[in-house]
């Protein structure tokens, strides 16, 4: 009895940090950013709040209709934007405090983009087998910083079929770009670079 | 006849009622029988007003629950609506910025 309690307990110690890694929150130290935004939005919707959204968007509204399909699957939807009128209003550490649980084993980033311009656009998913778990967005501008947090099944098709709808883009073509492996040879070169900016 | 007999005789003599007693006797029967009506459809009516009140409170709660539950449906939609739109737009810079970088690589 006391062999198979060990056992079960190395066995929770060691999933445990696969599972936390999986665990994708927004930190609570971007709240503090709000402060010194212009502009802050904050949109937290968990599985019951976006089952009482669903129940009031309409099936005659296009757009609203691709949405209603979409979150049904969805287990929450998280955003965290802040504009600021100047730059280096939020530190590197804010950001990383996001990327760093995004390195467990299921997150892929599957697209990196920096510009000359300091605009640093990320697109991290969560692979649950064969479908994707979760997608995060991070977009950080010198004056702007986007956080995108939707946790649940989310297909590329789900996405294609937004095409057109507010104003998501049609994924065949980022699909295109992703087999011709330009976005995920960026990524090293960018961490190479923030690894020096560091 | 001893003058207690004589007594007796005059006390249980026969005597006629007055003249008006039928028509007090039937007033006062209709007097109770109002008063015990009124009773009865006082008691009714506040019944009734109780039962009213009861399905007003009732009918307001359930109203005022669902109007709650409209505004944040509708509150909890916008938010998806803004949440949605932001992802799109992102997305679709992501989009934008990788086709560039494309270019730019070529």
């Amino acid at each position: 009895m006391k062999r198979s309690l060990l056992k079960l307990a190395i066995v929770a110690i060691a999933v445990a940090p696969v599972w936390a890694a999986e665990d994708f929150k927004l930190p609570v130290s971007l709240e503090k950013l709000a402060e010194r935004a212009t502009e802050t939005v904050d949109v937290t919707l968990d599985q019951s709040t976006l089952a009482l959204a669903s129940g009031f968007l309409s099936k005659n509204d296009p757009d609203e209709a691709e949405v209603k399909k979409l979150i049904g699957k969805l287990k929450g939807v998280y955003v965290r934007s802040f504009e600021f009128d100047k730059e280096g209003q939020y530190s590197k550490s804010d950001v990383d405090a996001v990327r760093t649980q995004l390195k467990g084993p299921n997150w892929s980033r599957i697209v990196g983009v920096k510009s000359i311009k300091g605009e640093n656009s990320e697109i991290y998913i969560l692979k649950n087998g064969d479908q994707i778990g979760g997608l995060v967005v991070l977009d950080a501008e010198p004056k702007e910083l986007t956080i995108v947090h939707i946790d649940g099944n989310i297909s590329p098709d789900d996405l294609g079929r937004l095409s057109g709808h507010m104003g998501i883009p049609e994924l065949g073509k980022a699909k295109k770009n992703k087999s011709d492996k330009t976005p995920q040879a960026k990524p090293d070169k960018d961490e190479e670079q923030s690894e020096k900016e560091s | 006849m001893t003058p207690f007999e004589e007594e007796l005789r005059q006390a249980l003599k026969r005597r006629e009622p007055a003249a008006d007693f039928t028509a007090r006797v039937m007033a006062r029967a209709a007097a109770e029988d109002a008063k015990r009506n009124s009773g009865f459809w006082f008691s009714w009516r506040l019944g009734l007003a109780t039962a009213a009140v009861a399905v007003l409170t009732l009918s307001g709660g359930v109203a005022y629950k669902q109007h709650e539950r409209s505004l944040k449906g509708m509150a909890a939609k916008r938010q998806l609506l803004i949440a949605m739109r932001i992802t799109g737009t992102k997305l679709q810079l992501v989009q934008e910025r990788v086709k560039e970088s494309e270019q730019e690589a070529q």
